[in-house]
């Protein structure tokens, strides 16, 4: 077990050094940064089939239970998806994009997207609630790099407000964590400090009055990262600006991490801190990120910024099954993560593409796609579905169930908003999306520029949020982890 | 120790007054040199041994010499020195902070009321309000800089002191971070003095909706 952890935290770094390099040329390059994920996802497969479910991987540093593994899974798919997309992403980029004529920086780009999944691996991997601070931190100082990758203006301010938002918010999560070591320390002794698992086994011990502050300084701290409004400011900025494969690497996983250590450590504070302050919090900031994108995504003109709030809106529905904290959204939540990654990322993918086959951001300026470009039509519409959460895509099944948690625990006011609200986002990205695909073309795109290696890299991308979404209980290995990971939080 | 904390109270709040870079940044070298010495007391007065002085080697390293060094380098590259703001703003800043101590205290008492060095632990809460208003109502990149870099030290010393410190790999995770990021805001600064001819972050104002 241990060997994988390590070739899983060796790996990334290497080929970042590599890259950085400069001793290769571009086809090498991108060579190298593919077999480095496929060798990671190799490695995590591996790692996955040794793991039982019910026994977590312990020792002193790393930690590994059906939680984590989980979502490992999620990034390493979306990080091997990523890095065999690049090349024609990059290609592209240079030939039509906002990089053309410019030298662009490949082994730049490699090793800050290796060092980036990385950092997320080392969240999920560590054991300690202070490192998972800190990796979290390098996380958002990674990405800052990759969103600023570009540096025109545009992208240099957007990354200045995501540094300075998130550092701040993360600040106020170290915060909490210091709070949570006192609370520690003051009932348990100096002992295995913030490591998550004796935490968790004395978790009744802690002082309520400590962990409820606790509780309020990490919710906000980790909210901002994830992209809970009032503190969102940051992301539609953020994922508009980055080049679109780091918009879907960080809407995907990045967030996905972020909901990670906040459910860890929510698992520490709840028996304590009581559910109820905790679930009418999540419950407030929940329907607060969706009501504030909803009116975004409606009159929205650039097509990013349209999937970047389309991002809050399924972080708030995620939020809002933390606050029902029952077995069955945590599991809806565990689902709606994986299929929101593969979907979002897709998206994201087909948004560059269509900058880039167009030459615009500007929705109202695009028409008749599915003349024009059909096979970035096709997954644009696939995927716009799939945001939607229409069935068979796996966005339906775990909203629906998270939906059905909200109701069946009595929240009855946060659940009809939610719906009111989503049908405002259904309303708002069909509308745009449908404008985008039917019509006249007037203005003729370059062609349909989707290569040959992402037509297939994304439809299996849609196809397992589907097999995931319908048939998670009838493949035993994945209910099984899926059950576990629920077991692990304790809903 | 209650030296110390009355020098830091008067250095944050002078942090408040400066408008120009170069000051506000030695100003900043010395809060930090004043928090690597609460470092040291603290740590050597629980027993010795390398948890007990590396961390306040580190501060001095990173926070005292390394962070207001590259800082300074940045500066000499701009050409328009003065903070755009007026001289009412600086006050304002400053009552802030005021009111800000004595929300510290306020906050002290009521949270932790059984915990021992209340002067220093509102002192920490102080710094890091005082950080947020920096970053709040200066516009100046260098000059949100600086208010991160107090509100960080405000969160080390609260840590500081409430708890003995972090375990030492955290920490040395902790002083990794800061030191990453104020080279990324450096290069960032320098991008936007390219991009934008001003470090001011009130030209930042293209991305809305």
């Amino acid at each position: 077990m241990l060997q994988y952890i390590l070739i899983l935290l060796c790996l990334p770094p290497l080929c970042a050094v590599l890259a950085l390099t400069g001793r290769f040329d571009n086809n090498l390059l991108h060579w190298l940064h593919r077999l480095t994920a496929t060798a990671v996802g190799v490695c995590l497969a591996l790692l996955a089939a040794k793991f039982d479910a019910a026994v977590p991987y312990v020792d002193d540093y790393f930690y590994v239970d059906a939680l984590s593994l989980w979502v490992l899974i999620i990034i390493t798919t979306l990080y091997v998806a990523a890095s065999w997309t690049a090349r024609s992403y990059l290609t592209r980029e240079e030939r039509c994009g906002v990089l053309k004529g410019e030298q662009l920086q490949t082994g730049r780009y490699f090793a800050l997207m290796q060092l980036f999944c990385w950092t997320m691996f080392i969240v999920l991997l560590v054991k300690n609630l202070g490192l998972m601070w800190v990796a979290i931190e390098a996380t958002t100082l990674i990405s800052a790099l990759l969103i600023s990758f570009k540096f025109t203006r545009a992208a240099l301010e957007a990354t200045w407000k995501y540094i300075m938002v998130c550092t701040v918010g993360i600040c106020l999560a170290l915060l909490g964590t210091l709070v949570l070591y006192y609370a520690q320390i003051a009932a348990l002794g100096t002992n295995n400090p913030l490591s998550w698992v004796f935490l968790h086994q004395h978790a009744d011990a802690l002082d309520p009055a400590l962990t409820k502050l606790a509780l309020l300084f990490l919710v906000i701290g980790y909210g901002t990262k994830a992209g809970m409004a009032p503190m969102h400011t940051w992301l539609p900025d953020a994922y508009a600006e980055a080049p679109s494969l780091t918009s879907g690497m960080l809407s995907g996983a990045l967030c996905s991490c972020a909901i990670y250590v906040l459910l860890r450590n929510l698992v520490i504070l709840l028996p304590t801190a009581g559910s109820a302050m905790m679930s009418s919090m999540l419950m407030f900031f929940a329907v607060l990120t969706v009501a504030v994108a909803v009116p975004f995504v409606v009159v929205q003109r650039d097509v990013k910024r349209i999937l970047a709030y389309s991002s809050m809106e399924n972080i708030g529905i995620m939020v809002a099954g933390i606050g029902v904290f029952s077995a069955l959204s945590i599991k809806a939540v565990m689902l709606h993560m994986y299929s929101h990654a593969m979907i979002k990322f897709v998206l994201f993918y087909i948004a560059g593409t269509i900058i880039q086959e167009y030459q615009t951001r500007n929705m109202m300026r695009i028409h008749g796609m599915i003349k024009d470009v059909p096979h970035t039509a096709a997954f644009w519409l696939t995927g716009m579905l799939g945001i939607l959460g229409l069935p068979p895509m796996g966005l339906f099944f775990s909203k629906f169930y998270i939906m059905s948690a909200l109701f069946k625990e009595g929240h009855w006011l946060a659940g009809s908003l939610l719906i009111v609200l989503l049908a405002g986002v259904l309303i708002g990205i069909l509308y745009h999306g449908m404008r985008m695909l039917c019509g006249e073309a007037q203005r003729q795109p370059l062609g349909d520029l989707l290569g040959a290696v992402d037509v297939p890299v994304l439809a299996l991308l849609l196809i397992f949020t589907c097999i995931v979404g319908v048939g998670f209980e009838n493949l035993p290995w994945l209910n099984n982890l899926l059950n576990h990971a629920v077991h692990v939080i304790g809903g | 120790m209650e030296y110390l904390v009355v020098s830091l109270m008067f250095i944050v709040f002078l942090q408040t007054r400066f408008m120009e870079l170069r000051r506000a940044t030695l100003c900043l070298a010395v809060q930090s040199a004043l928090i690597a010495a609460a470092c040291l007391v603290v740590g050597l007065s629980h027993g010795g041994g390398l948890h007990g002085w590396l961390p306040g080697i580190l501060t001095i390293a990173v926070k005292v010499l390394f962070i207001p060094y590259a800082i300074l380098r940045t500066v000499k590259g701009l050409r328009d020195e003065r903070e755009i703001v007026s001289d009412i703003n600086v006050n304002y800043s400053t009552a802030v902070a005021a009111s800000s101590l004595a929300l510290g205290y306020m906050v002290i008492d009521g949270l932790l009321p059984q915990a021992e060095g209340r002067d220093i632990l509102a002192t920490s809460m102080f710094m890091i309000m005082t950080g947020l208003t920096l970053i709040v109502m200066r516009s100046r990149a260098i000059m949100q800089m600086i208010g991160l870099i107090t509100m960080e030290n405000g969160i080390y010393l609260l840590g500081l002191i409430m708890t003995e410190g972090l375990p030492l790999i955290i920490e040395l995770g902790i002083f990794l971070d800061v030191l990453i990021a104020v080279v990324i805001l450096v290069i960032l600064t320098s991008r936007l003095r390219l991009s934008f001819r001003t470090t001011d972050t009130n030209v930042l104002d293209k991305l809305k909706g």
